[in-house]
């Protein structure tokens, strides 16, 4: 067989083995939880909300133009292993506000999270947060009406057990909208990635 | 000419149709964006609690610039932002200016740590800073409690509510565990063994809060012994927001293929079989 078709057939075949590497058999799992795949099954952790969420302050939308982010945001509380809840009624689509910390606006650290990605490593909400840059501006708009301003002062990446709580969740030196979700590489046996993105703004 | 064009044409129908393979690789082979750690600049985080007898209303002072003014005995701050590394804390009676500290010392605080820093001591056994490490990470639905034992003349302490003993043998310039307790109303009895006495304060503790009880004062002198209850927010961890890039999938709504995958491979396999077929054609004329 000639050399040039001979190379050919090698290349399709590497390419074909290459796609076929990244499909992922289909294995019977259902949405109940009851598990009879290989993989076990990670039951979700309940929520604790605070009910703190009352009044006209209470953040609904999030706007950050420079990323083309714009979501609705769900009050989210802590889930009983501590960690911080997320949005529940549109995982993929909203992002949750830290509603046992201040509202947007008022002294202190408030919180907003979103997921990065959905199963199978599509976008999620906050797939682009990590192309924010300082001085970028952020726009959250609250139940009475009112939309206020942030600044992006930093950002920073850290592993879960690194991460500085008191400065995301507790610092009262300003006015502080902190803005968290996941990075870095996914850990199959710990269920999470490796790494946290947090971007810290201030208002303005 | 005519040879000419009919290798074109192979090259475009085999280029055209590794073209749909590769896409199809790409497609199912794309993994989320990965990054690197960068090293953290967040500031520490203070509080100070002053617990001296022998340091009456203070001025305090850190790097040279005041700080806390007329600070009184048994008052403690909030947790305040400070930037990591060294810092020169001094203390001085309030009024005599940072030339009449009586204690100077520095201290090396650690990015996004929070300290409780207590002023303690006597003139006699010495005057000086005492720095814990805190952990307000919350527990949900109750609270934690820390006892520091402050008081220099108190000796080994114990902790105990409605009767019950919570903690044992805390020593001066020590800090207990934390105790995960239930919310709601408690009334804390420590006593001191060596003294023969018991103090007590009544608090109400909140669900998800840090609280913080301060044994400081003298059993025998002044000011007298007492308790001082302090509460801060607990914090939570950090959320996970990442998803398993290949899932489990299910049958009846799998993530199966998309629809036109099928049809651009087998569209990219008659493309590339022309190809062949068209130079193999062009090769024997």
């Amino acid at each position: 067989m000639p050399a040039v078709r001979l190379f050919y057939l090698f290349l399709v075949t590497i390419l074909l083995l290459s796609a076929c590497s990244n499909f992922v058999p289909e294995t019977a799992v259902s949405t109940t939880g009851n598990v009879n795949a290989e993989r076990p099954y990670v039951p979700e952790i309940p929520e604790i909300r605070s009910g703190n969420a009352k009044g006209n302050r209470i953040p609904i939308r999030v706007n950050i133009p420079s990323v083309g982010i714009n979501a609705f945001i769900e009050t989210v509380g802590i889930k009983a292993d501590a960690d911080l809840a997320t949005p529940t009624q549109n995982p993929w689509e909203d992002v949750g506000w830290y509603d046992m910390g201040p509202y947007p606006g008022q002294r202190g650290s408030a919180v907003i999270d979103g997921h990065l990605d959905r199963p199978g490593g599509y976008q999620a909400v906050f797939w682009r947060l990590g192309d924010m840059k300082v001085g970028d501006d952020v726009q959250v708009t609250s139940n009475g009406g009112k939309t206020l301003h942030f600044r992006v002062t930093r950002i920073e990446y850290y592993t879960p057990e690194q991460a500085p709580l008191q400065d995301i969740f507790g610092n009262v030196g300003g006015t502080y909208l902190n803005f968290i979700t996941c990075a870095g590489d996914w850990i199959p046996s710990q269920h999470q990635t490796n790494l946290r993105l947090v971007v810290y703004t201030t208002f303005v | 000419m005519r040879r000419f064009f009919m290798l074109t044409a192979s090259n475009l129908l085999l280029g055209v149709g590794l073209l749909g393979i590769c896409g199809l690789a790409a497609f199912f082979g794309g993994q989320p964006f990965i990054s690197s750690a960068h090293p953290a600049t967040s500031p520490a985080f203070v509080r100070v609690i002053h617990a001296s007898p022998d340091v009456g209303t203070a001025d305090v002072f850190v790097d040279g610039a005041k700080l806390l003014s007329s600070f009184a005995f048994g008052a403690v701050t909030g947790y305040a932002a400070v930037p990591p590394g060294p810092h020169k804390v001094q203390i001085a009676l309030v009024g005599k200016g940072i030339g009449g500290s009586v204690i100077t010392q520095t201290l090396d605080v650690n990015p996004g740590y929070a300290y409780t820093v207590a002023a303690i001591g006597t003139q006699q056994s010495g005057l000086s800073l005492e720095v814990f490490v805190d952990n307000n990470l919350l527990s949900p639905g109750t609270a934690k409690l820390r006892v520091y034992q402050l008081s220099p003349d108190a000796g080994s302490v114990s902790v105990a509510a409605g009767g019950t003993t919570l903690l044992n043998g805390i020593g001066y310039q020590n800090a207990s565990n934390y105790l995960t307790v239930a919310k709601g109303g408690y009334t804390f009895q420590v006593t001191s063994p060596g003294n023969n006495a018991t103090l007590s304060a009544s608090t109400m503790l909140n669900a998800n809060t840090i609280a913080s009880l301060f044994v400081i004062g003298m059993f025998n002198g002044t000011p007298k012994s007492a308790l001082v209850t302090s509460q801060a927010p607990g914090l939570p961890g950090v959320p996970n927001t990442g998803s398993d890039p290949n899932p489990i999938v299910q049958v009846d709504v799998a993530r199966s293929l998309a629809p036109w995958s099928w049809p651009l491979g087998l569209a990219s396999l008659l493309f590339i079989g022309s190809g062949v077929f068209v130079r193999r054609v062009t090769g024997k004329r």
